[in-house]
């Protein structure tokens, strides 16, 4: 039987109707057609469906829509404002961390989120912070430089 | 994407309520916390509940608290939580080091400790500092209460003498003894997201003038169906004077201790070999800590 959950979801309140075995990616993506946030692996291996709630960066697959419900969720579409991007998708679009970019939605996420609690990250920190998200296609170099270089922007 | 089955879900707010679905439901029904590990059994297959109960809103199961010379963590209480606990950090660092190697950052922000003992598997990271520390669980239904150290608690992989209408709502941890000082170390092929090939939590208590070890604990985990005491390693470590050459035999000792399988993960022989390597490691780590050095 479906339950009524209520979402804040970047900023803008949802009610939905989901049967208790919906995940949040589940929910994110085909009830409220938010497809930035990506499904890789289903088990919280890879941080392709990472998205910020209640303040955490969390695996979405691994996360029941029932249990989200009264949550505050950031997704990828809640980062810029606008077609204004965040100085962390800057750095990623210019410092070439971007590949396929199917990593690139929960590594903004993670980062963006690093940032806000840690804005002097060492590079450790960086590396570790975001060790729960994978990427096949960078071997992550440009993607620890483009927060370092988040980093820079934002302080200045 | 990867599915989950079909089940009914439910979601109390009180222990009561919780105590009684538990009752009503018996073995159909099954405990979901933070859901790291349930919700990956349920999209594998591996568990077929036919609900799933929510603790999650039940409030008072999430804290951190000193009370009188324990410390008490709620079975709710995020892996993340403990890892960034001041409290933890200060009191029993090695609680502190352990959450912060479970899973991955993303994981340890929904990832509980009471999730992590019941779900129990044989490299379950929370585990070995709590039986170094001699941590007790409180188990409580609608029949009462009961309190066990981990080593009762613990059968085999994914197995517990736990009874399908009991809820693990708090882990109590006694005092520290003065003078004693622990570590924590996990083996894996990578640094994070990664099931220990082997992990090794030592706590060892020394005298007042440092010269002769009063106590010592050394868990062995991913090395047998629970994690297990290294006990002729701890046997050769009490009354002992702690040098490097103890360290050394106390960690060929550990070998003998354990009897690892070879997996996907590692050889049985790689896997006794790194025994008797993070053995002695951690041993020099927790003289250092109980000298003071940490």
């Amino acid at each position: 039987m479906k339950k009524l959950i209520s979402l804040n979801v970047n900023g803008t309140d949802y009610e939905v109707a989901v049967l208790p075995n919906r995940t949040l990616t589940q929910v994110l993506r085909e009830e409220l057609d938010l497809m930035g946030t990506k499904e890789g692996c289903g088990i919280g291996d890879c941080g392709a469906c990472t998205v910020i709630m209640d303040g955490r960066p969390v695996n979405s697959c691994l996360v029941l829509a029932v249990q989200a419900s009264g949550s505050k969720i950031e997704t990828i579409e809640g980062v810029a404002q606008g077609n204004k991007l965040h100085p962390v998708q800057e750095a990623f679009v210019n410092l070439g961390a971007i590949q396929c970019g199917f990593c690139t939605p929960g590594m903004i996420l993670t980062a963006k989120h690093l940032l806000e609690s840690n804005p002097h990250p060492t590079e450790r920190d960086i590396r570790e912070a975001m060790s729960g998200n994978l990427c096949r296609c960078t071997g992550y170099q440009k993607i620890v430089e483009a927060v370092q270089e988040a980093a820079a922007q934002i302080k200045s | 994407m990867l599915l989950l089955p079909e089940f009914e879900y439910y979601e109390p707010t009180d222990m009561d309520t919780a105590y009684s679905l538990l009752d009503q439901l018996k073995s159909d029904g099954k405990i979901i916390a933070g859901g790291t590990d349930v919700l990956v059994n349920l999209k594998e297959g591996k568990i077929h509940p036919g609900c799933l109960i929510s603790i999650a809103r039940i409030s008072g199961l999430s804290a951190i608290e000193k009370k009188g010379t324990e410390v008490v963590i709620g079975s709710q209480t995020l892996a993340a939580a403990i890892a960034e606990s001041e409290l933890i950090r200060v009191e029993f660092p090695i609680l502190s080091h352990a959450a912060s190697k479970l899973g991955s950052p993303l994981i340890r922000n929904r990832a509980t400790i009471g999730g992590n003992i019941v779900t129990a598997r044989p490299a379950a990271d929370l585990i070995p500092p709590l039986m170094a520390l001699g941590a007790t669980i409180e188990l409580r239904s609608k029949g009462g209460t009961r309190t066990l150290h981990l080593e009762e608690f613990l059968v085999g992989p994914g197995q517990t003498t736990i009874n399908p209408n009991e809820i693990l709502t708090k882990i109590v941890i006694p005092e520290a003894k003065p003078f004693s000082g622990g570590d924590y170390m996990k083996l894996g092929h990578r640094k994070s997201l990664e099931i220990a090939i082997i992990a090794v939590a030592s706590v060892l208590t020394l005298d007042e003038t440092g010269k002769t070890i009063k106590d010592a604990k050394v868990i062995l985990s991913a090395v047998a169906p629970k994690a297990i005491h290294a006990v002729s390693a701890e046997n050769e470590l009490i009354g002992a004077e702690p040098t490097p050459e103890l360290f050394e035999a106390a960690a060929v000792r550990a070998m003998s201790d354990c009897s690892p399988i070879s997996d996907i993960r590692g050889g049985s022989e790689y896997r006794k070999e790194m025994v008797k390597v993070l053995t002695g490691k951690t041993l020099l780590n927790a003289l250092d800590a109980a000298r003071g050095g940490k």
